[in-house]
């Protein structure tokens, strides 16, 4: 007993510690004005990919197409803003809550069918609003030329600098992880992973599969939306060319990176792609060449990804301490 | 101008057939799907090139060896990664998340092997054209219709009259069954894979001498080939291919008759289309499970 009030102590500690680091981070990380909007980046692929999570992780419902959602998100508070004038707030809650209802228009149809061709009809949604974006009607989304939205701001507060951006982001990830979390310890977070556990356990237990895979998904698009609304708002200006297949596989392969199914996990996994793909842009014409192969290899060897090795690591250290104490023979 | 546009499509539509028939036959001998068929393709084409254009050898050895080397592929390809994968137990996503990082390695290194221009296939007939009815056609059209049906004929033969095609169905139904019958269900699978490869290598050497050959070729009609699969039936053989024909079809006079900008649109909403309305195709393949 006293031995584990400590150790929550030291884990408190270590939170608030961890805490105060990321909101000081800005300030440690000095002029690297690049470095910063890589962090700010990364605060954005938390939420897209905490997102995807829920509907894979959670819900055992795979999407390889999450990229459109991204670029709903993205084109529509663009679109909204500049051809509506309505402020930016608004238009990133609007375009994400379009496109959670797209996700449940999707999902409706899509939920009779299982993995593989679950995964088919979000890659052939992928595409669909993909060739959207690079033929519209009127051009409305600035087909190949892309799209660009003026300076950011938020109830009259003209973000100057990535570091102001940075604290907006970081506010978002909290009250987006915070709602997850809610979300999966809830019931409708029980029915979630009842269903991914075993569909028909879960049919039979009388929870309505149908609607919570629909919930599921629309969530999902919610966030992922939301983070692509973000994103335009970061980065200033968006291209049809970011919001391919490759993008979706993008998520899915942090997602996995991370370990899915987990609060922690998106966070890791987001950080170490994208530390990886920074450190990989040197290599140029041979990037995506190492990226493949680091990808293989680590879906090879390291399938429960970073927290799941991780936590098998701790295990593993768990049972030796045990077994060290408890004096018995393997 | 519709004939010309219908043999344009039945060309086109031969290709994703080919491509369908490799998913169907991964899918129908290990239950998985396969992302990495058309970049498989791409790598046919370019080896083909290599072997006709640098090399100089005829187009039929090109042909064959092209064939060969990416029937070793597919195997290596379930031998080293896919049955690893399987063996750990994994969840199903990684295998699917695999093969498209094989895909990016392909894609990439084709790049890097080849370079990123398009290259051109020296013309394979001494003739130009061919006249069918009132249309002037490219003799490789008519070699590529023709190579696709006599895949597919011999590829139904083979999996219904041939012992090794009896087992790969066997060890497709049941895995540890066929097993204990006395089939080494590891060589079964892995010729599977070995097969689609083959074929989508077919597909890249005929579609090569008409279109070029440019790292991504692959890309985009392995996609679309998923479309042709599912409107015949995912893991019927014959479905494939009417499938993929459909499509073709259906691609190509759209572009012609209304705009090419919904070209590659109308594949992709075919597909969900099927997928949500009659998800066992045409053919009613019963393979789809559903909840």
């Amino acid at each position: 007993m006293d031995l584990a009030n400590k150790l929550k102590d030291k884990k408190f500690i270590l939170r608030i510690f961890a805490a105060v680091a990321t909101l000081l981070l800005p300030l440690l990380l000095g002029g690297g004005e690049y470095t910063l909007l890589l962090v700010c980046i990364i605060e954005v692929y938390i939420i897209a990919v905490s997102g995807l999570d829920i509907v894979f992780g959670y819900c055992g419902q795979i999407s390889l197409g999450h990229a459109a959602f991204y670029a709903i998100g993205a084109y529509g508070t663009a679109i909204l803003h500049n051809t509506l004038g309505w402020p930016i707030l608004l238009t990133m809650i609007v375009s994400a809550s379009v496109s959670a209802l797209i996700g449940a228009l999707l999902a409706y149809p899509a939920s009779k069918l299982v993995f593989h061709f679950l995964s088919l009809s979000t890659i052939a949604f992928g595409e669909i609003v993909y060739q959207f974006l690079i033929h519209s009607p009127n051009k409305i989304t600035g087909d190949f030329n892309g799209l660009s939205s003026g300076r950011f701001a938020i109830f009259g507060y003209a973000f100057k600098s990535n570091a102001v951006w940075y604290y907006f982001g970081l506010f978002c990830v909290v009250v987006f992880l915070t709602a997850k979390y809610f979300l999966v310890h809830s019931k409708t977070g029980r029915a979630f992973t009842a269903i991914r556990e075993n569909t028909h356990a879960a049919n039979g237990m009388g929870i309505n599969v149908r609607k919570y895979k629909v919930m599921a998904f629309a969530t999902s698009a919610f966030y992922t939306a939301f983070a692509g609304a973000m994103f335009m708002h970061l980065a200033g200006y968006i291209h049809p060319d970011t919001f391919t297949q490759r993008q979706s596989v993008l998520f899915l392969t942090m997602l996995l990176f991370g370990g899915s199914g987990t609060l922690v996990g998106p966070i890791l996994g987001v950080i170490a792609v994208e530390v990886l793909i920074e450190a990989l842009r040197s290599f140029q014409d041979y990037q995506v060449f190492i990226y493949g192969i680091l990808m293989l290899i680590v879906i090879v060897a390291l399938p429960g990804g970073l927290f799941g090795g991780f936590r098998d690591l701790a295990i593993y250290g768990k049972h030796k301490m045990l077994k060290k104490k408890s004096g018995t023979p393997a | 101008m519709l004939l010309n546009l219908i043999i344009a499509g039945l060309v086109l539509g031969s290709i994703y057939g080919l491509i369908a028939l490799g998913y169907s036959l991964i899918y129908k001998a290990s239950g998985l799907m396969s992302f990495v068929q058309g970049d498989i393709m791409t790598v046919g084409a370019y080896l083909g090139l290599t072997f006709y254009h640098i090399l100089k050898l005829p187009f039929a050895v090109s042909f064959v060896l092209s064939i060969v080397s990416a029937f070793l592929i597919g195997m290596l390809l379930e031998k080293g990664v896919i049955r690893k994968l399987l063996s750990k137990n994994v969840m199903p996503i990684y295998v699917v998340l695999a093969t498209i990082a094989i895909s990016y390695i392909i894609q990439n290194g084709v790049m890097l092997g080849w370079g990123s221009i398009t290259l051109y296939y020296p013309s394979v007939f001494s003739v130009t054209s061919v006249k069918v009815w009132a249309a002037n056609v490219q003799p490789e059209a008519l070699l590529c219709l023709g190579t696709a049906l006599v895949c597919m004929v011999l590829l139904h033969f083979f999996m219904t009259k041939t012992k090794l095609g009896t087992a790969m169905r066997a060890s497709a139904m049941d895995s540890m069954a066929a097993e204990s019958c006395g089939i080494n269900v590891s060589v079964s699978t892995g010729i599977t894979w070995g097969l689609s490869a083959g074929l989508a290598a077919v597909g890249g050497m005929l579609l090569g001498p008409m279109y070029g050959v440019f790292p991504v070729l692959g890309a985009t009609i392995g996609r679309k080939g998923f479309s042709g699969a599912v409107i015949g039936g995912y893991g019927n053989m014959y479905g494939s291919i009417v499938g993929g024909l459909l499509l073709g079809l259906t691609e190509t006079l759209v572009a012609g008759y209304v705009s090419s900008v919904y070209k590659n649109l109308i594949a992709y909403i075919i597909l969900l289309v099927f997928l949500f309305l009659k998800p066992t195709g045409i053919f009613n393949e019963r393979a789809i499970q559903d909840v």
